[in-house]
């Protein structure tokens, strides 16, 4: 008896799609993955990024030339390589989905390789992208073409991953990953669990509900992540949090409206991570007679804070210190003191989930006595770890409603490497726009690293 | 372009810009799947006498006859190792596939994010990196493995170059770059991670011609800077 059809690339892709809900973001890897944006209905709900750095590939089929990269969709922005990569290493991604060449029943998978390559197995974006996924949605056909499975007890070829949550999508059938082995949850058109099963090489259990494959779609809308107010934007953070507040010395790129929502909400115990620890108040900037500006001492003079890591946490002139400093001189918080460029490494770390990273940067000083050092080419390097937080309190110059940020001058500064290295990065700005206003070629900081976006009333002063 | 500039990165030529290339230097070259080449400077190495290069990109991609990739630098015969997460693409081999069969040709594979990070951290003067990438792989064996908060991550070196051959979209004379769409891919880590960087560009600009504000490889890191051809 012949076989009934296999399902063809486009349904296989639409299949995929249904795995995927409003807000999340899905890295795609080369090969069939790229099919889903297409058949996902109208708008960016579902956030993709390509291999090649688009986040927000478009449901439009890009088009190449041979020298000019392939542009976004409506909203999406563009990451380099080694950002992209730093991306999908810190976990920003809901799911990853994969054409691997074979998957195992304890879910190891080897990606871009095939018997056109023997021994030379390279899993290009694959290990990066598998690892450290929310979840894995696999993408192959059931076979190879000469019928022998692709989904085998172990992959006869070495692995670039193992995947303890996900699912495979084939021509034939659905099976989700588990820890304890695979089930088959749905097949294909006119398809019998059995001839399914006959074709798998790993032993499968069917699922009690088996259902036949389906197609159809639901609308994706973006999500909308702007919030009413500064408070509402921070309302929900605990005491004892670690908090990234932005502002390099002055107040260029200061999140004022949120500092002052943070004092207004009144969370105590906080660790904060910043470049000064508030000197803009004792220096002025510009700041009119008989008014002082916002910075950080404000959370200090309110008993806040009860530890800061900065690399500028006292007031140049010793005349007037600045509210930490006097903190500190009384015993009420702790510092530690980190190098301006260490911090933006470690920062920078934090966001791009490497553990720990070996710097020349005050190797033989103070500031790193008592840390692990390491001769690298003949020359000492000192471990530094990286920095992470709970939340993270950033300012722009303009937001979309998707969190795309756009910055202004010099007020960049920590903003774009603190934006990653938080749990919840809220960010303050002056204009709020719709998706696609912004130029995707000028997005700092992409909208998969924003979780809250807030306007900065046009009223709102950064003096008292 | 007008002469009111006494300082400028631009050469003349993608061969003039390439006039110190040196045999067994170590060259990287920007692109992703045929988008984001440096043609014009790929051409300049193909035609040069140049052998034993060390070449560390994305992969070859099939292409069509009126462009060039990795291939056609691997097939003239100017490069002596290979160190790339993609090699070359299984339906279209190429002579990146036969010289390495014919043991002409060393390739070592490196996972994209891995060999990204190590960029990185050589334009960023790090000294190494321990990143989770590939643990429970092939790619773990040999390396130093260290815990941190109970997680296993691998310690990989900085790289650094001697060249860069990059591609952008526009550039001013001192080698501010900006790119299109995903032809950016490489280039920035690459720009910062080797001695002598080299850009190909579509349009040069005068110094301010381009917003600041959308430069992504400042030409403090951009040594060379040619029009493409």
């Amino acid at each position: 008896m012949p076989s009934p059809e296999r399902i063809d690339n486009q349904r296989l892709a639409r299949r995929a799609a249904r795995e995927l809900a409003s807000g999340e973001v899905a890295l795609l890897g080369p090969g069939m993955p790229m099919l889903v944006p297409g058949v996902v209905p109208s708008g960016p709900g579902v956030t993709f990024l390509s291999d090649s750095g688009i986040v927000g590939v478009g449901h439009q089929a890009p088009q190449t030339t041979e020298a000019q990269g392939t542009s976004p969709g409506p909203g999406g922005s563009l990451l380099s390589t080694v950002e992209l990569a730093a991306l999908a290493r810190a976990g920003y991604s809901t799911a990853a989905v994969l054409q691997p060449a074979q998957v195992s029943a304890d879910g190891g998978f080897c990606h871009w390789t095939s018997e056109a390559t023997p021994g030379l197995l390279p899993p290009g974006p694959a290990v990066e992208m598998a690892a450290n996924a929310g979840r894995i949605v696999f993408m192959l056909p059931h076979t190879t073409t000469d019928g022998q499975p692709n989904i085998v007890p172990q992959c006869t070829l070495p692995i670039d991953g193992t995947v303890t949550r996900g699912v495979i999508v084939t021509d034939i059938g659905v099976l989700i990953i588990e820890q304890a082995g695979l089930t088959l949850t749905e097949v294909a058109p006119g398809w019998r669990s059995d001839d399914v099963i006959s074709l798998t090489g790993a032993s499968v259990s069917v699922a009690t509900g088996l259902k036949e494959m389906e197609f159809s779609l639901d609308d994706m809308r973006p999500v909308n992540k702007v919030f009413s107010s500064g408070l509402e934007a921070v309302r929900d953070m605990p005491d004892g949090s670690t908090v990234m507040i932005d502002g390099f010395a002055g107040p260029g790129g200061m999140p004022h409206y949120l500092m002052v929502a943070l004092r207004d909400h009144g969370a105590r115990g906080l660790t904060m991570i910043s470049n000064t620890a508030g000197i803009a108040r004792i220096i002025g900037f510009g700041t009119p007679p008989g008014y002082q500006a916002i910075d950080h001492s404000i959370l200090i003079e309110n008993g806040q804070i009860r530890k800061a890591v900065a690399s500028y946490p006292v007031s140049p002139s010793p005349a007037r210190p600045s509210a930490f400093e006097l903190a500190w001189q009384r015993g009420e918080v702790e510092i530690e003191v980190v190098p301006q460029g260490t911090l933006a490494e470690r920062l920078r770390a934090g966001g791009a989930g490497v553990a720990a990273f070996y710097t020349p940067t005050g190797a033989g000083t103070l500031l790193t006595e008592g840390k692990e050092t390491r001769m690298i080419d003949g020359r000492e390097y000192v471990l530094e770890t990286a920095l992470h937080a709970d939340y993270c309190l950033i300012r722009g110059y303009k937001a979309d409603t998707m969190g795309n940020v756009v910055y202004k001058g010099t007020s960049r500064n920590f903003n774009a490497v603190m934006a990653p290295a938080a749990q919840i990065t809220v960010i303050e700005v002056d204009e709020i726009v719709g998706p696609g206003e912004l130029d995707p070629e000028a997005i700092v900081t992409p909208g998969v690293y924003v979780d809250r976006v807030v306007q900065r009333p046009s009223d709102f002063s950064p003096y008292e | 372009m007008t002469e009111s500039t006494a300082y400028t990165k631009v050469f003349d030529s993608p061969a003039a810009a390439l006039d110190d290339l040196f045999d067994g230097a170590t060259l990287l070259i920007s692109g992703h799947r045929g988008m984001g080449v440096p043609e014009s400077l790929l051409r300049a190495v193909i035609e040069s006498s140049v052998h034993d290069l060390t070449c560390i990109c994305h992969g070859a991609w099939p292409h069509g006859d009126d462009s060039v990739d990795l291939d056609d630098l691997v097939k003239a015969g100017r490069v002596g190792k290979l160190i790339t997460p993609h090699g070359f693409d299984p339906d279209r081999p190429g002579a990146v596939r036969s010289l390495w069969e014919s043991g002409k040709l060393q390739i070592e594979i490196v996972p994209q994010g891995v060999l990204a990070e190590q960029l990185r951290a050589g334009g960023a003067g790090l000294g190494g990196v321990f990143i989770p990438d590939g643990i429970g792989t092939r790619f773990q064996d040999g390396q130093e493995v260290r815990r941190f908060n109970g997680r296993d991550y691998i310690f990989r070196g900085a790289i650094h170059a001697d060249f860069a051959l990059l591609r952008a979209d526009s550039a001013d004379l001192f080698g501010n770059l900006t790119y299109r769409g995903s032809q950016r891919n490489w280039n920035p880590p690459m720009a910062m991670a080797a001695r002598i960087s080299v850009a190909e560009v579509d349009e040069i600009f005068e110094p301010g011609g381009i917003d600041p504000e959308l430069v992504i490889t400042p030409g403090i890191f951009v040594k060379r800077v040619v029009q493409t051809l």
